[in-house]
């Protein structure tokens, strides 16, 4: 009996923090879901215009490195990055524009600054490419972060029906 | 009806809790997946450089490639941890939303 009552007490403490703490979380939970009057949200919604404006910079990237793979005297090409360029502005705007959309709008920066790089070791390359490893180097970045942006961007729909099918490439 | 605060927080962490382990697991899949590419593009780029493929301003800007390939992937897992915790305490609140409402007597939880 003696055992058990000792036990009880040295457990006692722990309990009641951690009961306390509990508590509190439960508190600040229940205040916060009545302040806002609806489910909790702490990032934003899944948006069709980025998921499909992401995948089509993906294609319009794929297209070029094709391209400079399968023909080594494939030209520099200055318009393909400004194209590019002007896309990921509009995307990165828009991005900017939507509640709670932060981590999209700094992925989108990693994005152009991989296309940035890209673009400054195509122009620098000499023709015929005498290798064209750099360009499935970079075309591999490009990939892991369009699928950063796309898996995040498609988890938004929280398991809701979208509105028009997302495509992926 | 008096809230107990050992059941109510039963309830939420056994709801909770399900759903914090799931996405944790989809996250280091979707993370593991992303940075072996990543590690195999930078081992290449080791290779290419020693083979003399590629030359020192090249690799150094394919690196910076891979630098922002990875933070990209970092931030989708920073997403996806808001997602579930979101998730988790939706879930938490929709267990004992009944509970609490009928002991308070009207809809504190919506």
């Amino acid at each position: 009996m003696r055992v058990i009552h000792a036990a009880r007490q040295s457990l006692l403490p722990s309990v009641r923090k951690r009961t306390f703490t509990i508590s509190i979380f439960l508190a600040v939970m229940i205040v916060a879901s009545a302040l806002t009057g609806c489910a909790v949200r702490l990032i934003g919604d899944y948006d069709d215009t980025i998921d499909k404006g992401v995948t089509n910079v993906q294609q319009s990237a794929e297209e070029y490195f094709s391209k400079l793979e399968s023909t080594p005297s494939t030209p520099y090409d200055q318009s393909v990055y400004d194209d590019l360029d002007a896309r990921l502005v509009v995307l990165s705007s828009r991005a900017s524009a939507l509640p709670k959309y932060s981590i999209i709008v700094k992925q989108i920066a990693e994005l152009k600054n991989e296309i940035d790089d890209f673009q400054k070791i195509d122009k620098a390359a000499t023709r015929p490419l005498t290798s064209h490893a750099f360009v499935n180097d970079g075309e591999s970045a490009i990939a892991v972060t369009v699928e950063s942006i796309l898996k995040l961007e498609l988890a938004l729909k929280r398991g809701a029906t979208p509105p028009s099918s997302s495509t992926s490439k | 009806m008096a809230l107990d605060v050992g059941t109510l927080a039963t309830q939420m962490l056994g709801a909770a809790l399900p759903i914090l382990e799931k996405d944790a697991e989809d996250a280091k899949s979707f993370a593991q997946t992303e940075f072996t590419k990543i590690a195999q593009t930078i081992v290449s780029i080791g290779e290419q450089l020693a083979a003399g493929q590629i030359n020192q301003a090249q690799a150094v800007l394919l690196l910076d490639m891979q630098k922002s390939a990875s933070r990209s992937v970092l931030l989708a897992l920073q997403g996806l941890a808001l997602l579930a915790v979101e998730a988790a305490i939706n879930a938490a609140l929709g267990v004992v939303k009944t509970a609490v409402n009928t002991a308070i007597g009207f809809a504190l939880i919506a």
